[in-house]
């Protein structure tokens, strides 16, 4: 069992005992205040720390533009996967497929658009940052403004950018700026700004459904011709280099819709 | 030490009474308000330029609008791109016989939540041994495919405008949401079989 890859499903298909572990998750690296917390982890992506890369820019090498958008988001959500696992052994992050329609799915998928769960507050709902070294200073939750559910991305907009799109470059500036921003100014209010968005519970269900689409991208068309000089950039703050992300296996996990564990023994 | 003395110094009722004014400080949201939908930005026309590329005779099989050195730092926005129709705003109906030919998507910084100077740009002056990885609001460059719309329009005229429409999905009160539509370049790209 230890050596097993463990599967990332859809948020629609989590069963009850998966939707407890995730909170559950959530709910303990919410109440940690240090370097293994979601607090943490939020405020590499925007403020304060502004980690996060999108679009095109210079790697260390300044005439040297460079798409990391993927990569670095990648080993972005591996390292906050494993420590949701510190927290809750067995968990995974699920994927938010927006390309879904009623009555699977109306928009936010209902665990984590519903204000309480359980009689308690639903920690994917919201997050109450406190970030005092921003300016002006933040203390408040994260709130959402969503759009129309038909303004979502269709299964037409996802195929046309994983088909029409067959070396890197183009995929990703393609997955980046038509899918994957689309749906940041989709759910809106906090989740709709760089700087804040990660601290929104959904961001990382979001950036699941963005990782998936790469790697089934990879399935199809390998790397592209991903320039060979990326591949050993650092995907600061992480150790990770950009060769080192680009096989999901090799970090433990896959994608999947649904995982049903079979008890084995005398029944 | 010093922290036990204080404390015990401290008579208890006193004490709670801070400790409460304290927590409701810290419970009370502030800073900086949540971004909204809604509103839209300055719009957008091109001069015509020639398309003969896009007519029957080129044999186009795609061809692409790029805009370059688009700016990210302010609100979230969707631009609505429309081919010949220079009164598209945001009520028009995104449909091909409007001239609609796409939409391209800006994610925004939306502001500087920094100290002055943090969302400056100064790529153009740095040292020539500074290998630091680039500006985050460096502009970026996007591309919508156009094929579809400017052949429609290509087989009645050769003159094309570009009109994009910024409407914005999340903007906080740090954003110029007049100004957020800002780009240094654009180019129709057309590709053969």
């Amino acid at each position: 069992m230890a050596n097993d890859i463990r599967i990332r499903q859809g948020v629609h298909n989590l069963n009850a005992a998966s939707v407890a572990a995730f909170r559950t998750a959530y709910q303990r690296m919410m109440a940690i205040n240090d370097n293994r917390g979601y607090a943490w982890f939020a405020g590499l992506h925007g403020t304060p720390n502004f980690w996060c890369w999108h679009h095109q820019r210079s790697s260390h090498f300044r005439n040297r533009v460079m798409e990391l958008f993927l990569p670095w988001h990648r080993a972005y959500l591996y390292n906050f996967e494993m420590a949701m696992r510190d927290q809750v052994p067995g968990v995974t992050l699920p994927w938010w497929d927006w390309t879904l329609r009623p009555p699977r799915q109306d928009g936010i998928p209902g665990i984590f658009s519903a204000p309480q769960a359980d009689g308690k507050a639903n920690p994917l709902f919201s997050f109450r940052m406190n970030v005092p070294t921003a300016n002006p200073p933040l203390r408040r939750s994260t709130q959402r403004d969503p759009g129309p559910t038909d303004e979502l991305p269709t299964q037409a907009d996802v195929d046309d950018v994983m088909g029409n799109n067959a070396d890197f470059s183009s995929f990703t500036d393609a997955l980046e700026g038509l899918l994957h921003d689309r749906v940041h100014g989709w759910v809106s209010g906090d989740m709709g700004i760089v700087a804040v968005a990660a601290y929104d519970p959904i961001f990382w269900s979001h950036h699941c459904m963005v990782d998936r689409l790469w790697a089934i991208w990879q399935v199809r068309n390998g790397n592209g011709n991903l320039p060979s000089d990326m591949l050993d950039v650092v995907l600061a703050p992480f150790t990770f280099k950009v060769r080192d992300v680009l096989n999901i296996n090799t970090l433990g996990y896959d994608y999947g819709a649904a995982e049903t564990i079979i008890p084995i023994g005398a029944r | 030490m010093a922290r036990k003395a204080r404390t015990s110094a401290s008579p208890k009722p006193a004490g709670r009474k801070s400790a409460t004014r304290k927590t409701a400080a810290a419970e009370a949201p502030a800073g900086l308000p949540p971004a909204k939908r809604g509103g839209t930005g300055r719009i957008y026309t091109s001069p015509p330029v020639k398309v003969d590329f896009a007519t029957p005779g080129h044999r186009a099989n795609r061809i692409d609008l790029e805009l370059d050195g688009l700016y990210h730092g302010e609100a979230s926005f969707e631009g609505r791109v429309f081919l010949n129709n220079t009164r598209a705003n945001a009520g028009t109906p995104r449909t091909m016989d409007k001239g609609y030919a796409g939409s391209f998507y800006v994610f925004g910084h939306g502001g500087c939540l920094g100290d002055p100077g943090h969302c400056e740009v100064r790529d153009h002056d740095r040292e020539f041994h500074d290998y630091r990885s680039g500006h985050m609001l460096t502009p970026r460059k996007t591309r919508i495919n156009v094929t579809t719309t400017l052949q429609a329009i290509a087989r009645e005229t050769t003159e094309v405008t570009v009109t994009i429409v910024p409407v914005i999905t999340a903007a906080n009160e740090l954003c110029d949401q007049r100004n957020v539509l800002r780009f240094e370049g654009m180019r129709f790209i057309s590709y053969n079989p």
